[in-house]
């Protein structure tokens, strides 16, 4: 040190002659904190090894006191992966200077990657003491009591961290914690607070946009997703979740284009050629259609929905043995689904196996709650079946439901399951019973009703694009099912096309987003 | 009187002209310029903004936005580079003064410099600009390129405990072990750190205390801090080659504003933590903002009249650099991402990089009044962005690790890189070169007009399609027909397998030939993992009357497990009706000492439908 005082000396004569009398240093000892900030600026532009070298220079001239150099070299480690080394550095540093919050909150966080949560909380509270406003504390503190499952004094810490300072992240931890609880209304409360605060960030966005489709809020879900994919045009999980309310809509072509962006960020995502497939169906492509869904298939091969389109999209092809093959598949994985049980009916009844097709039948209506669909169907093999005293109980079942859903809003009804239903009922000597709100007005099913005897007419459905249209519905009647609320606004869309996919289509990414909420 | 030469550098007519060239565009710039001086410019696009003026990948050059700064050094309208210069490693500290593509002067450091600053003294003429290198403790300020005056840091005040403490030790009054016990007292719970001599202290042995106390008792203790980062304020006039005072940030978490004559400490102002990037606007004597960028990932905004901080930005990320844009703050962090917050900490927009930002600075064109962030990144692209629309994006073949923007010779608008590898790339803007938004990406990804990767359909699907749909009933049975196929020929025991594990054997009869003489073929396998089967018979029954076969009954050789042993016998058909039977095919186990009789399975049965064939 005092070679290098000269050295200064003679390099800056002028300096030195200028200079009143120094103040001397005391020349064994360096300073401590002399390349702090060259430590820092390396660390802050990831430049590891540059990093590490200082820290390596600093800690031997300094004989291992340099704090930060400790600290930092603490920091890589963790990012590199060596957390409990890191861990051992950061009780050094508490040891070099235990006023430190800072210390503190580093021994806590890199307690919580190794999943020692209780213990996290322990040195967060200690840390909390010496820094009363601190909101990274209180937040952290509020992870660590997600992750043992103390809600409550979760919720606490995080309104406290978002009284002290308000940051997204906070927002995202405390509509986890409401969605945990399965409270929808409240994380969406949260949400809207958080994209209020925040109004560029596109994940609050998207999951905004999401909570609103679960709920059935269409326009609202729709305009959180939009403003999320203007700010991010790639984002994946907003593009399939705009993409299938455009599919509901019948908008195959500009789903189609949007869903290709993700197929060049995330081609191997299953829910991704589902929709995909779904769009090529609603277009009427049903190879392509085939092609996509058996791809999802393959990524994720116990997904029940996939296979529940992919039985469907087979039924239309009147392929009813590999339809049967991937209802059955579909019935493995999700055995409490009416509409499950109705297909396979339907598949087993082109099959010509109509003792099994009645057993799926009586699944499927023992099962199913508020679908009229499923008793129509098994209404009409029993009426073909020639039992119409069945048929008769089955038909009036239907029109229980069908009031049901009548009273709880207005709404339209397939018109081909309307014009099924009224020939069944003439055909059962029922009368025409003033269910249906609105009548048939499509002009070609009445043709079709003249052209046909009635028996025949009745002996067809099931193999026609009738019934499927007739699945469809019914398919679009599950999409509310869980949500409980509004489970009676289903129908309200009467499909534009007799081959409307977009029910299980819809459901796909939500349930997805759902997961991926609750995994983080 | 374009040039002249440096008299360390006894060269260059090429040089010389390139420099005519490019850093007097007037004089001729838009002419087609020879390739081969300007090497490795691999994105010279006619239609580029920037001009290629200079690229040296060995330049040797390794430092920080903060210590490069643009100045009219000497007063006479060509401006110079300066560079604090760490040196390959951090090992060289240099101070380099470039013009042109060339080194005007070098000197070495004492130790690295953290930032450098150009600012003006005083109002005397000529006016030069003094240039200021922070570099530990210490500000060195130097005129016309001359070592001119030497700022330390006041020492910190020591903590009067310590202070007593050693005083103690000084007249004898203190043995070690205790001065040790009452310093980590200190350590534990004082507000003033201790010193390094008492740090020091506290990690020697109990055997070197003796010693160490005695050899430095006598001196006081000191607390020293180091500069962290520099910039500049203007005193008290807003103009350009206004007086400026320095401003300083330190380790120990201060802010001191320097007087630009007298050198003393103006004002000294507080933080939470250790600032690492300064951003001034206004006048020290009027009024002023400070934003500092601290250590902790908050950014602290101060006023002239405030000791402490009056909004604080939590960023949750590291900042790395810290740009003003008019009356707007633009962080970049170490997420990726570039914010910007007005002056009260409120956020206006962000934006997401590709990569990570290695370096940030400010792009002021005068002449169209335009500011805008620049932004080096990991990949080798510097950004440029005005608010949140990219204006346009510089690729450079390594990734740049500092820059800056100005007047440089006397081109006013060059743009000064230089890289992870310590390379310098210099770049001109054209004086027809516009800014436009948007000159970056926009629009719909370019993904969306990608087609989509579609599994094909073969002809053969769309064939088994057409048969299912003719077939579908069958296929649908098809596992059941098989396993009712399957279950009959387990009962009807047509390729039996031994049923018990003590004889685990195998048979497979076949018939071949037209007759009258047929040809029977056992296929005998030893299904076991290990055992040999020893001493095992076969006879076979038929109808004396239809049929002769030359043994009605024969040994087995050893069954090795596993081996397919294929026994053959001739049958004779004796009826000319065209009569067939069956003739069942027995295996027995002659167990060693007794005669133990054991059936192997349900005693197989050719089904040799010999008659069938000779019937034809």
């Amino acid at each position: 040190m005092a070679e290098q005082r000269l050295e200064m000396r003679t390099q800056f004569p002028a300096s030195a002659e200028s200079l009143k009398p120094r103040l001397k240093k005391a020349p064994e000892f360096p300073i401590l904190e002399k390349q702090n900030w060259l430590i820092h600026l390396h660390y802050i532009r990831k430049d590891y090894e540059a990093c590490k070298d200082v820290i390596r220079e600093q800690l031997q001239e300094t004989q291992g006191l340099c704090e930060y150099a400790i600290y930092v070299q603490a920091l890589i480690c963790r990012l590199e992966g060596n957390i409990q080394e890191s861990l051992e550095l950061f009780q050094t540093c508490a040891v070099l200077s235990p006023q430190s919050a800072d210390n503190l909150k580093q021994v806590a966080r890199s307690l919580f990657l190794l999943g020692k949560h209780k213990a996290a909380t322990e040195v967060y509270n200690e840390a909390a003491k010496l820094n009363q406003k601190d909101w990274e504390i209180c937040h952290n503190l509020g992870v660590c009591y997600i992750y043992l499952k103390q809600l409550d004094k979760a919720q606490d810490q995080l309104h406290n961290a978002l009284h002290l300072n308000r940051h997204d992240l906070t927002y995202i931890m405390l509509g986890k914690i409401h969605l945990l609880e399965g409270d929808l209304d409240k994380a969406i409360e949260i949400y809207k607070k958080a994209v209020e605060f925040s109004p560029e960030n596109t994940e609050l966005l998207t999951t905004l946009g999401l909570l609103y489709l679960q709920l059935g809020i269409y326009q609202k879900a729709f305009e959180h997703l939009g403003n999320a994919l203007t700010y991010d045009p790639t984002n994946y999980k907003a593009i399939l979740a705009a993409g299938s309310m455009m599919q509901t809509h019948g908008d195959f072509d500009v789903a189609l284009t949007k869903y290709r962006i993700v197929a060049c960020a995330v081609p191997e995502s299953p829910p991704l050629w589902n929709n995909i497939g779904m769009c090529f169906f609603g277009k009427k492509k049903y190879v392509a259609a085939i092609s996509c869904l058996k791809r999802a298939n393959y990524l994720a091969p116990f997904d029940w929905k996939i296979l529940y389109n992919l039985g469907l999209v087979h039924l239309t092809m009147q392929q009813y043995a590999s339809a049967f093959h991937f209802l059955s598949a579909a019935i493995n994985f999700q055995p409490k689904m009416g509409e499950l049980y109705m297909l396979l009916a339907v598949a087993l009844t082109n099959l010509e196996d109509t003792e099994n097709a009645r057993r799926a039948y009586t699944e499927a209506v023992r099962l199913d709650k508020c679908n009229p669909l499923v008793n129509l169907n098994y209404a009409v093999l029993l009426y073909n079946q020639g039992e119409e005293r069945g048929a008769l109980a089955q038909y009036q079942e239907m029109e229980k439901k069908v009031n049901l859903l009548k009273d709880s809003s207005s709404l339209e009804f397939d018109p081909e399951m309307v014009e099924t239903a009224q020939k069944l009922g003439a055909a059962l000597q029922v009368g025409e019973a003033l269910v249906w709100t609105k009548p048939v007005k499509d002009p070609k099913s009445k043709q079709r009703t003249t052209s046909t005897s009635k028996a025949a007419s009745f002996q067809q459905p099931l193999g026609s694009n009738q019934a499927l249209g007739q699945a469809m519905s019914s398919a679009a009647a599950y999409r509310k099912l869980p949500s409980g609320v509004g489970g009676t606004s289903q129908l309200t869309k009467p499909p534009s096309l007799p081959l409307e996919p977009e029910p299980t289509v819809e459901a796909q990414p939500l349930t997805e987003a759902s997961a991926q909420i609750r995994e983080k | 009187m374009f040039y002249t030469p440096s008299s360390k550098l006894p060269t260059h007519l090429i040089l010389r002209n390139q420099l005519r060239q490019v850093f007097f565009p007037f004089l001729g710039i838009h002419l087609p310029r020879p390739p081969q001086l300007f090497p490795s410019s691999p994105s010279s696009e006619a239609s580029s903004k920037w001009l290629d003026a200079h690229y040296d990948p060995m330049a040797n050059i390794h430092t920080f936005s903060a210590c490069l700064q643009l100045a009219d050094l000497h007063g006479d309208g060509e401006y110079k580079l300066v560079v604090g210069d760490l040196g390959p490693g951090g090992q060289q500290p240099r101070l380099k003064v470039l013009k042109g593509p060339t080194v005007l002067s070098e000197s070495p450091l004492p130790a690295l410099p953290a930032a450098a600053a150009t600012f003006f003294m005083e109002q005397h003429e000529p006016r030069t600009p003094a240039l200021a290198l922070a570099s530990g403790p210490c500000v060195y300020v130097y005129k016309n390129l001359r070592p001119y005056f030497k700022f330390s840091l006041p020492q910190l005040p020591p903590n009067p405990l310590e202070q007593d403490l050693w005083n103690q030790a000084k007249e004898d009054r203190i043995d070690p072990l205790t001065l040790k016990e009452m310093l980590e007292g200190i350590r534990e719970k004082a507000e003033v750190p201790l010193s390094v001599q008492s740090l020091r202290f506290l990690q020697l042995e109990l055997s070197e205390m003796e010693a160490f106390v005695n050899q430095h008792k006598s001196k006081s203790i000191r607390r020293q801090t180091v500069i962290t980062t520099m910039t500049t304020l203007k005193k008290n006039l807003a103009d350009e080659d206004a007086v400026s005072c320095l401003v300083l940030g330190t380790e120990n978490k201060e802010l001191l504003v320097l007087d630009p004559e007298a050198f003393t400490v103006l004002a000294k102002m507080s933080l939470p933590s250790v600032p690492v990037f300064l951003e001034v606007s206004g006048q020290f004597d009027v009024e002023f903002r400070l934003a500092a960028a601290c250590r902790n990932g908050n950014i602290y905004m101060l006023r002239r009249d405030s000791k402490r901080p009056k909004y604080c930005i939590e960023l949750s990320a590291q900042p790395v650099g810290l740009v003003r844009v008019h009356k707007v703050l633009v962080v970049g962090s170490n997420q990726d991402s570039l914010h910007s917050f007005t002056h009260k900490g409120k956020r206006l927009w962000t934006v997401q990089m590709p990569a990570a930002i290695l370096t940030m600075n400010l792009l002021e064109q005068r002449s169209r009044g335009l500011q805008a962030v620049m932004a080096g990144l990991a990949n080798g692209e510097v950004r440029i962005y005005r608010d949140k629309a990219l204006l346009s994006i510089v690729r450079t073949p390594d990734a740049v690790t500092s820059l800056c923007f100005g007047r440089y010779g006397r081109e006013d608008h060059t743009l000064i890189m230089t890289t992870r590898g310590g390379g310098l790339i210099i770049k001109i803007l054209k004086r027809t070169a516009v800014f436009v938004e948007g000159g970056g990406e926009a629009g719909p990804p370019p993904a969306q007009a990608m087609k989509l990767n579609m599994p094909r359909k073969t002809r053969l699907y769309v064939d088994q399609t057409l048969r299912e749909r003719e077939a579908g009933t069958d296929l649908y049975l098809l596992r059941l027909r098989a396993a009712r196929a399957y279950a009959q020929a387990l009962e009807s025991s047509l390729s039996p397998v031994s049923a018990t594990a003590r004889e685990p054997l195998k048979l497979h009869a076949v018939v071949q030939g037209l007759g009258p003489t047929f040809k029977l073929t056992l296929h005998l396998q030893n299904t076991s993992t290990a055992r040999p089967i020893l001493g095992l018979l076969v006879c076979f029954l038929y109808n004396e009357g239809l049929y002769a076969l030359p043994r009605a009954f024969f040994k087995v050789p050893l069954l090795v497990p596993g081996l397919n042993y294929p026994l053959e016998t001739f049958v004779e058909s004796l009826s000319d009706k065209g009569i067939s039977d069956i003739i069942k095919v027995g295996c027995r186990l002659v167990l060693v000492g007794e005669v133990s009789v054991s059936e192997c399975g349900q005693g197989p049965r050719v089904a040799a439908r010999m008659g069938w064939v000779s019937a034809q």
